[in-house]
């Protein structure tokens, strides 16, 4: 017999899962409005450094946070995929699981596609100088 | 709650009556004005984006005989400014979208085994805004009156003191007044998909055209608000004297660019999804399989609708900005062929692994996969920022995206045209003409639109209305002007082949092409109230899945029959698990008196009839409370019920 997780649980479950498909899209959001906002504003300013800080380092912790978020997500992403693989084969016969696995699926890949776009902007940062025209 | 016998099993003939009694319309005047039944508002929604396709087109027409050849007289400059920017305007605006919405309108409740959209009633006020927001648009070309600043009117020109009269403030009222059926639309869709779908559809098991029907929607709720800045602020800035796009009075002319091109990127997704969806809806019942790898294709679709909002500044990689912030966008437009591509090997698995019925949708889908790639390749070009500084505003882009949008949009729309004409008239088409339209319009698209790429890389700027002769450009823009007269015709057997099948066109049965999705589970043309008992869904491919089927004959139960009343069954939005029953409107006049009171107010503003505006206000804060007064419901639905 399998015991039915309270709501706290399925809550954080869900929420848990939400990350793991979506998590890699807010990141690469967060990622490409704040790099970019931070390079055209800096250099429209005629700057290179934000609060003291040297542009190039901003623009890093700009993709490396994201570029962490993504992963995390990814993880779980597979981590949901694994469980539901567990339990399928366990012949758990829960509507929800044919629904979990394919959210898991969706999210693994769209989070390897966010993941790249994210490092391919890294490197951008790591290749230019930010303010070049 | 019905009072028959059918909890052991199966609908009779008084739930039935009790049914056409709650659903039917009667066939009058009356009743044409005040419908929200979501297949004749489909319906609509079709013929007019059909109509506004038509205008649009035979503008496209007149600017190519101008261009047959060098310095021709047909159009003054003026004119020519006009028509390629309603041409451009309405293709986008008032064709594509809309014929896309209208596919939408009528097949989601029947996909998704429901008996109509969320909001019946904000469905039909979202079509009499769109074609009022047309005509707005469209009646200000005979007065000389109409947009002249191409579909993208980029300031500085689209402002007063470099483009005097009404012409960019036809443009801005008239998307205004569009957007908001084009939200309402959105906003109803997915609404529709997440409460309404029958039970036991759960996410991994709706059709892949409601994915991408919803996945536009949530595009169009995101995108367009930037758009409708732009254009309250352009509006504000060439009748008022604000200075959002004046440098000189603290703007910026680039706002308006980022502004236009937030919504415009993901536009051209908006305008494609739904096309994609009909691919993916039409091609199991002419493959005879699912297609191949579901969830995939509906990773792309959400990654396309993500995605799409992080590439807009490739459209201005010739500004000036900072070369890393190109960067950013760049990758991102690179990414974003990967799921466009997954969909396309994807359909080419299922054409491989499956077995070919060669009728005339699936020679569209063929013809779309082809046209869209090689659209797509050129797109890929354009992620490249030296290439595109290169080919910036020359006809190279206008060959780009007229392959993307014909090919992405019009070829599924033609499939999607002859794939469900039996399900929304009853009658079957004409095969043979059918085909010849294919092949015309396959041909003519290529001989049209091809020469546009070599004589963009010669050199031919967009948007000129004229050429002098010996550039090399006179062969490329006969040749262009051949093809558009062939796809002129190609439509035109279209139309007739339509014509014909409503006249005289064969019955058809409930599911002519064996289809996997519920509406060929429906009769052909539908019930007012689409099914007699709404299906319990046990597979993604419902329609050729025996339990499925049972669940509305013998395994039928009262609470999917609802019989007692206009009602639909409301479900969760993850696994579709059955909630309650819900009573849906009557038919009713509000949604046009108040369409039609925002008319007057676009109208008045337009023409500077402020009074006038202000009595439309008020009639729409006075339809709108009528519209929203509470009404009394059953305790059932108030969940009071012992």
């Amino acid at each position: 017999m399998s015991v039915q997780p309270g709501p706290r649980v399925r809550l954080a479950g869900g929420l848990l899962l939400w990350y793991g498909v979506l998590g890699g899209a807010v990141a690469w959001a967060v990622h490409v409005l704040a790099a970019w906002s931070l390079d055209e504003l800096a250099c429209a300013a005629g700057s290179d450094h934000v609060s003291g800080i040297p542009l190039w380092q901003a623009l890093g912790v700009a993709v490396l946070v994201p570029a962490l978020a993504a992963l995390g997500s990814l993880l779980v992403a597979a981590l949901v995929w694994q469980r539901t693989a567990r339990a399928r084969s366990a012949g758990t016969d829960n509507p929800a699981l044919g629904r979990s696995r394919m959210l898991a699926v969706v999210g693994i890949w769209a989070n390897l596609l966010f993941l790249a776009i994210i490092v391919l902007g890294g490197v951008a940062v790591l290749v230019f100088p930010p303010c070049q025209r | 709650m019905s009072t028959t016998t059918s909890t052991a099993g199966g609908i009779d003939r008084d739930d039935l009556a009790r049914l056409a009694e709650h659903w039917d319309e009667p066939r009058s005047l009356r009743a044409w004005f005040t419908t929200v039944d979501h297949k004749k508002i489909g319906r609509r929604y079709l013929v007019t984006a059909g109509f506004f396709f038509a205008l649009a087109g035979l503008s496209a027409l007149v600017m190519r005989t101008q261009l047959a050849r060098p310095e021709a007289g047909v159009l003054s400059p003026d004119e020519y400014n006009q028509l390629f920017t309603m041409h451009g305007t309405a293709m986008i605006f008032l064709f594509a979208t809309p014929m896309l919405f209208g596919f939408g309108n009528f097949l989601v409740p029947l996909m998704i085994g429901s008996r109509d959209m969320a909001f019946p009633r904000l469905n039909a006020f979202g079509y009499w805004v769109f074609l009022f927001a047309g005509l707005f648009m469209w009646a200000s070309l005979p007065f000389g009156a109409a947009p002249n600043n191409g579909w993208f009117a980029y300031a500085p020109l689209n402002q007063e003191q470099h483009n005097p009269g009404l012409h960019m403030d036809v443009y801005a009222l008239g998307l205004l007044f569009l957007g908001i059926s084009t939200t309402s639309g959105a906003i109803n869709f997915i609404v529709t998909a997440l409460k309404l779908r029958a039970p036991g559809m759960s996410l991994n098991r709706v059709p892949l055209f409601v994915w991408a029907i919803v996945a536009t929607a949530f595009m169009v709720v995101f995108a367009l608000p930037a758009l409708n800045a732009d254009n309250a602020m352009l509006f504000l800035d060439r009748r008022f004297g604000t200075h959002f796009f004046d440098p000189g009075g603290g703007g910026n002319v680039l706002l308006w660019q980022h502004l236009f091109w937030i919504f415009g990127h993901p536009d051209v997704y908006i305008i494609v999804m739904p096309g994609l969806g009909i691919v993916s809806a039409v091609l199991p019942a002419f493959t005879r399989r699912g297609v191949v790898g579901y969830p995939l294709i509906v990773l792309a679709i959400v990654a396309i609708s993500i995605v799409s909002f992080g590439v807009w500044v490739h459209h201005m990689f010739a500004t000036g900005l900072p070369q890393l912030s190109y960067s950013f966008f760049s990758a991102a437009s690179t990414i974003i062929t990967i799921p466009s591509g997954i969909q396309i090997f994807a359909w080419l698995a299922t054409m491989l692994l499956g077995r070919l019925v060669l009728r005339t949708p699936l020679l569209f889908v063929i013809g779309f996969i082809v046209t869209f790639v090689l659209g797509g390749f050129t797109g890929a070009m354009f992620a490249l920022t030296p290439f595109d500084q290169q080919v910036t505003d020359s006809y190279f882009v206008v060959a780009h995206f007229h392959y993307v949008l014909l090919g992405g949009a019009l070829f599924p729309i033609l499939a999607g045209i002859y794939y469900w004409l039996p399900k929304i008239t009853g009658r079957m088409y004409h095969e043979g003409l059918a085909r010849w339209a294919f092949w015309l319009f396959f041909i003519g698209m290529h001989v049209t639109f091809f020469p546009m790429h070599l004589i963009g890389l010669f050199g031919m700027p967009r948007r000129v209305y004229t050429y002098r002769g010996g550039l090399g450009w006179d062969v490329g823009n006969l040749i262009s002007t051949i093809g558009a007269y062939l796809l002129a015709v190609s439509l035109l057997l279209t139309l007739i082949g339509v014509v014909h099948a409503v006249r005289r066109g064969r019955p058809a049965p409930a599911d002519p092409w064996e289809g996997d999705t519920l509406e060929w589970s429906a009769a052909s043309p539908p019930e007012p109230y689409n099914f007699p008992v709404i299906p319990r869904v046990h597979s993604l491919h419902p329609t050729w899945d025996e339990r499925t089927a049972e669940s509305t004959t013998t395994g039928a139960t009262e609470d999917r029959i609802l019989s007692e009343g206009r009602r639909t069954l409301f479900t969760s939005e993850l696994d579709a698990r059955s909630e309650r029953a819900a009573e849906m409107p009557e038919p009713s006049f509000k949604p046009l008196v108040l369409a039609g009171a925002l008319l007057v107010f676009f109208i008045s503003m337009l023409l500077a009839w402020y009074p006038i505006a202000i009595a439309a206000v008020v009639t729409v804060a006075a339809t709108l409370a009528a519209w929203l007064w509470p009404v009394r419901r059953p305790d059932e639905e108030l969940g009071v019920a012992s």
